[in-house]
């Protein structure tokens, strides 16, 4: 079956090429779940984290990243080179597995993209959204179930979290392991990879690496803080797609975006057992290629000839460099109190802790310090002009309360709302 | 399997152990753990007219750490012996670090893990811990008692 010493000997080592990135995305995906946390307050954080502080955490978020495209770009060149080859009907098990890795890499690459949190994966999340919403017949139903409720919530990252570093993956390796398996009852392992396959893998690894060493992964705004003139793109191997869904309206993006494609891969996984294999697996591959050929390229000129699209994605490209080169911003987290501190329900808001207790006390029962005696708060809401607004204005000025030094105004250090927090929590002391 | 054949196929795995080799040095430099310093900011336990008498006085202080991805900040246990110059102990038993409860009656600390017992100096009586309560670096600063908290294996290293 495989030709040894000409040019398509080297053209068949897509296997070798496939085998290595998989290999490649499953190291460093499992090294990115060392800091990696699927929370939306602490993902944009953590992903900070591995690009600014963790050493070699740039470059691998970057093998990782842009690995996934590289993958897609391959596994496509494979089922491509293996329709050429008439795997088809030759080897049922090699085509299968081929389809089904690409059905599963697309899907990786989808959900993958949702997990920085960034403003990016924000929107590509709100796009699966949409695709699902609008599926015919169940497109409601498709949609709670990938979001996990009703709306885009914490929920949903950790649903893209799971299906993207648990369901994906076991369902990719199981399919390799099956392929291996039938392998070695057939041709033989090392007929599947052999120094050629090691040989062309490595190389393209070579080239990924130094191209992830030059550019590090793309990093947008947290949600929070991207605008309303942000410009989100998706990754490469889904610009086709993207591209597409500016040309088709409504609803039927999701056909052309989710039906077609999932139909075309189960025609292809189901080709062996068709007849007229050529011409059904020439016409879905060619009108693919072609597809994804013009969109790719189109996507990547309408972002160039429109100048206000152009300007603003340079702008965001420079504010991503900037933002590189600002330290990286620690989250702040309580551990668990102390065991024996006997933690009573409705405890004093945090700013309480921080800027009154000292004086007031942490349940507000007032201190005696030196020759000073502070206040208790305790019933404070009984006495006249205490109400919330009140002490939400005393908090401000307290002289206009007839207040006396030490008491001072913390209108710079406390927000409105945490002034209100702090009020809430005083008028109810000593109530019960 | 001949020596020529085995020979060729470990050679063909050559270019492949290039690809492991660069990622698991990666690995090993992204894997390595951060060590924190410990934090030398002095935490107010309390203020100095309020300490007296025989008994030792509990207090919370609450410690910041710069962790990973995040400060950390955690309240803590500790005692102060009015009895021996408002030394302040770490309410952290040294044996396996559970969290030492002060015995009026008995006028002893008792730890509720393993039965370990100091005396209200903070001295080991019996049970497993090797040693007596950890005591802080203290000191006073504006009439106010201050410490610096050091977590038990930074005291036991030290």
């Amino acid at each position: 079956m495989r030709s040894d010493n000409d040019i398509y000997g080297w053209l068949q080592t897509t296997t070798g090429i496939v085998a290595v990135l998989l290999l490649v995305q499953f190291l460093t995906g499992v090294l990115l779940a060392f800091y990696y946390v699927p929370s939306v307050d602490h993902a944009y954080t953590t992903v900070s984290f591995i690009e600014k502080v963790v050493s070699s955490g740039s470059w691998l978020r970057s093998l990782h990243h842009y690995g996934s495209q590289w993958l897609s770009i391959f596994i496509f060149l494979h089922v491509i080179r293996l329709f050429l080859d008439r795997a088809y009907a030759a080897n049922r098990i090699q085509w299968i597995v081929a389809i089904l890795i690409l059905g599963l890499v697309m899907a990786a690459g989808g959900t993958g993209y949702s997990l920085p949190w960034d403003a990016r994966a924000f929107f590509s999340t709100r796009v699966a959204e949409g695709l699902m919403a609008g599926l015919p017949v169940a497109g409601g139903l498709a949609r709670v179930w990938l979001l996990g409720g009703s709306e885009i919530s914490p929920v949903t990252l950790s649903r893209f979290f799971a299906l993207h570093v648990l369901v994906i993956p076991a369902v990719i390796g199981t399919v390799v392991v099956w392929r291996l398996f039938r392998a070695k009852l057939t041709e033989g392992i090392a007929d599947l990879f052999g120094p050629r396959d090691a040989i062309a893998g490595s190389v393209v690894f070579l080239v990924l690496a130094l191209w992830a060493l030059k550019y590090p992964a793309p990093l947008g705004p947290p949600v929070a803080e991207a605008g309303a003139d942000y410009l989100p793109r998706p990754g490469a191997q889904f610009l086709w797609l993207y591209q597409s869904l500016k040309y088709i309206p409504g609803g039927l993006g999701s056909v052309v975006g989710v039906v077609l494609p999932g139909i075309v891969l189960a025609v292809l996984v189901a080709l062996p057992w068709l007849k007229r294999q050529r011409l059904i697996a020439g016409l879905l591959l060619g009108i693919g290629v072609v597809l994804v050929v013009i969109m790719t390229t189109a996507s990547y000129l309408s972002d160039r000839r429109d100048p206000k699209t152009a300007q603003q994605l340079s702008r965001q490209t420079a504010q991503e460099e900037a933002w590189r080169r600002q330290p990286f911003q620690p989250a702040t987290i309580t551990l668990a109190a102390a065991s024996t501190s006997g933690s009573t329900a409705g405890g004093p808001p945090e700013m309480y802790t921080k800027f009154c207790a000292n004086c007031h006390g942490s349940q507000g029962q007032g201190a005696q310090q030196g020759p000073l005696r502070f206040p208790p708060l305790l019933d404070v809401s009984a006495k006249p002009h205490r109400s919330v607004d009140d002490i939400v204005s005393l908090l401000k000025d307290p002289t206009n309360y007839g207040l006396q030094p030490p008491m001072r105004s913390f209108s710079t250090k406390l927000t409105e709302e945490q002034m209100r927090q702090i009020a809430e929590w005083i008028v109810k002391l000593g109530q019960d | 399997m001949t020596v020529e054949t085995s020979r060729r196929s470990f050679l063909k795995l050559l270019p492949l152990a290039a690809v492991f080799a660069s990622i698991g040095s990666a690995a090993f430099r992204f894997l390595r753990p951060r060590i924190s310093a410990a934090t030398d900011a002095w935490l107010d336990v309390a203020p100095v007219s309020e300490l007296a008498g025989p008994q030792p006085i509990s207090r919370k202080i609450v410690a910041e750490q710069i962790s990973g991805w995040a400060i950390t900040t955690e309240e803590h246990n500790v005692f102060i012996l009015p009895a021996k110059n408002n030394q302040v102990v770490s309410a952290i038993c040294p044996h396996e670090g559970c969290e030492v409860a002060w015995e009026q009656n008995t006028n002893r600390f008792s730890c509720p893990c393993h039965e370990s017992y100091f005396a209200a100096d903070g001295s080991r009586i019996s049970g497993p811990a090797r040693r007596g309560l950890d005591s802080l670096p203290a000191r006073v600063q504006d009439g106010k008692l201050q410490v610096q908290y050091i977590s038990t294996e930074q005291a036991t290293r030290a």
